[in-house]
């Protein structure tokens, strides 16, 4: 087998990541400090770069071969599919553009080294869970991932709201992360094995999935929900996505929770194969999480808690296009699903960069240390047309609003549900369409006040936004437009995700 | 179900997962929750060994209680370095003292 270059997409962040907490550390003078920032944050961006390189390489060759990548090292095998490369497109597309973003957001605080050492890590651990093909493996990757965001939430370590929310996430997470330790523990004892292929070839030839093997997967449900926040276990998210600094936010809901989802659905899959009865489960998540998400964000005042809950919501649709896949073995509905996964990233991240934007500019440039309320942004266009009108097409786009992108995922997801002309299916699509307009509900008084209300006091006294935060501001942007109008442009990247997802089902 | 010693074990396991989830539902000290947290895992970590002999896979249960014990070590030192920084800017471990952030 020729070797070949994945590997070095997870090889080159995780190893510049100490490098750059090294740099960070020299020099300690104000003036040294200055060119520090700019030093640490080129050599994050500059890992990133040569990380973008390797993504385009190794996806040239997946293509060439048309089969998935292999790569070992001694017993541990890392394979790159459709599913992985797809993380790893959207873990580098947010990171890239929130090291940018960031660089006026955290200069100055204390352990911004640290913050992008993190963040580099976070980006290589996130791509190497894509493509862990042993289920001990997965954990690692898993655990190291949260250990990672617990640090990057609880940044803002002399906030007791900041340490809070991280503690609270740690003990969630920490707690889930057990509970699928637990489920590897029954696997092995049932299966001798946590190779996923061994595990998945052994469990078809069965008749009927061992219990021990049922309780495994309830366990991965029960412990990676936690991870991706299903309803009853999301209760860390809105916390820890409104207390992070905004980057982060940004990469926790638009990456982190899908990266968790990617675990679970490769830990499942392993599991009864494909089986009618995990698509009704995922369906049923889907539903719980799109109202509960939609009803609690309804209710908030403060704007990134508000974008938290939608998060709720949004893994809703994803995870009801995933079920509609595995119910009826229909591709297009995992297709929607993985195009919404990635223009969630894109709407969401960009939803979290633009208020992080206005949060920086309107408090914390002030040195107010306060949640960003709603009712803060009144006006808010008429001084900040660009990041006015880039959180707009965000929201909007969340909301399902046509053309923008994130109607074209939800219209493919409900074209899917239509097609197994399913009633429970249709009822179930019927509902995700209200929960959509429901959505609005929230959404729309946020484009309202920031357009067609009179300049507030605060923004009035708030200060410029850098050019280094519009940048990625105008990118995101422009790419929900652009992939709502040419939906098909994302199609190279979805159809092999939905391949892998079909092919882990074993259909 | 006879009493041999493979039961036994998974009897201690399933007990100290019980003392876990219980500690965890009644704690509301950090530095409690961390070490109850710990038994939850040490539980598991019996139990990943406990698998590894049922299925014939010892060695393979063992590396994986070992890395587990590694990881988790560094759950726990990321937990108490939280704990210390709450002790620092808020005067108390109490957890239901802290709670600032709902709905």
């Amino acid at each position: 087998m020729n070797p070949t270059l994945f590997p070095w997409m997870i090889a080159v962040p995780l190893g510049v990541s100490p490098l750059v907490y090294l740099a960070g550390r020299l020099g300690s003078h104000k003036m040294e400090l200055n060119g520090r920032s700019i030093f640490v944050r080129g050599l994050a961006l500059l890992a990133l770069l040569v990380t973008w390189a390797l993504f385009v390489l190794s996806w040239m060759e997946f293509t060439a071969r048309n089969e998935k990548l292999l790569f070992n090292l001694e017993s541990i095998w890392l394979n790159a599919d459709g599913l992985s490369f797809l993380l790893a497109a959207m873990v580098l597309g947010l990171g890239t553009f929130v090291v940018l973003f960031s660089g006026p957001y955290i200069a100055g605080e204390v352990g911004e080294e640290k913050y992008y050492a993190m963040l580099l890590a976070i980006v290589g651990i996130m791509i190497g869970l894509g493509c862990a093909n042993d289920l001990f493996n997965l954990w690692m990757w898993f655990e190291a991932m949260a250990v990672s965001s617990y640090l990057l939430v609880a940044f803002y370590r002399e906030r007791s709201a900041s340490l809070e929310a991280g503690m609270k996430y740690l003990v969630q997470s920490a707690t889930g992360s057990v509970l699928v330790l637990l489920g590897i523990a029954l696997v092995l004892g049932n299966a001798g094995t946590l190779d996923m292929d061994k595990i998945r070839a052994m469990v078809s030839s069965e008749s009927a999935a061992p219990f021990g093997l049922l309780l495994a997967g309830a366990l991965f449900v029960i412990g990676f929900g936690v991870k991706v926040a299903f309803v009853p276990l999301h209760t860390w998210l809105p916390d820890a996505h409104s207390q992070a600094p905004s980057g982060i936010s940004a990469m926790l809901s638009g990456v982190v929770i899908e990266a968790g989802l990617v675990a679970m659905l490769r830990a499942l899959s392993t599991l009864g194969g494909f089986s009618i009865s995990w698509g009704t489960l995922l369906l049923a998540f889907g539903a719980l999480n799109m109202f509960f998400g939609n009803l609690m964000a309804l209710r908030q005042t403060q704007v990134k808690r508000m974008l938290a809950y939608s998060s709720l919501s949004h893994i809703g649709y994803i995870l009801i296009g995933l079920g509609i896949a595995l119910f009826n073995g229909n591709p297009a509905g995992a297709q929607g699903a993985a195009f919404h996964l990635f223009n969630h990233m894109v709407m969401k991240g960009l939803a979290f960069l633009a208020a992080g934007a206005f949060l920086f500019a309107l408090l914390d440039k002030s040195g107010i240390h306060r949640p960003l309320e709603v009712k803060d942004l009144a006006g808010g266009a008429r001084k900040y047309p660009l990041a006015a009108l880039a959180l707009s097409i965000a929201l909007l786009a969340l909301g399902g609003l046509p053309p923008l992108a994130g109607f074209m995922s939800k219209w493919q997801i409900f074209v899917a549900g239509f097609q197994g002309s399913n009633a429970w299916l249709m009822g179930l699509v019927i509902f995700a369409a209200l929960n959509s307009v429901l959505s609005l509900a929230y959404y729309a008084p946020l484009v309202n006040m920031l357009y067609r209300r009179n300049m507030g006091e605060v923004v009035e006294r708030g200060a410029p936004i850098p050019l280094a935060m519009n940048i990625p501001l105008v990118v995101f942007a422009l790419a929900i437009v652009v992939i709502g109008l040419w939906p098909s442009l994302m199609n190279w990247l979805t159809e092999p995700a939905a391949q892998a997802f079909l092919v882990m089902f074993g259909k | 179900m006879t009493l041999n010693s493979l039961n036994v074990v998974l009897f201690g396991v399933i007990l100290l997962l019980a003392v876990g989830f219980y500690g965890l539902l009644i704690t509301r000290n950090l530095i409690k929750i961390v070490l109850v947290l710990q038994v939850l895992v040490k539980a598991v970590v019996i139990a990943l060994v406990l698998a590894g002999k049922q299925s014939g896979n010892l060695g393979l249960g063992q590396s994986i209680a070992a890395t587990v014990i590694v990881a988790d070590t560094v759950v726990a030192v990321v937990a108490l370095a939280l704990a210390v920084q709450v002790r620092r800017h808020t005067g108390t471990l109490d957890l239901s003292k802290i709670s600032t952030l709902r709905g």
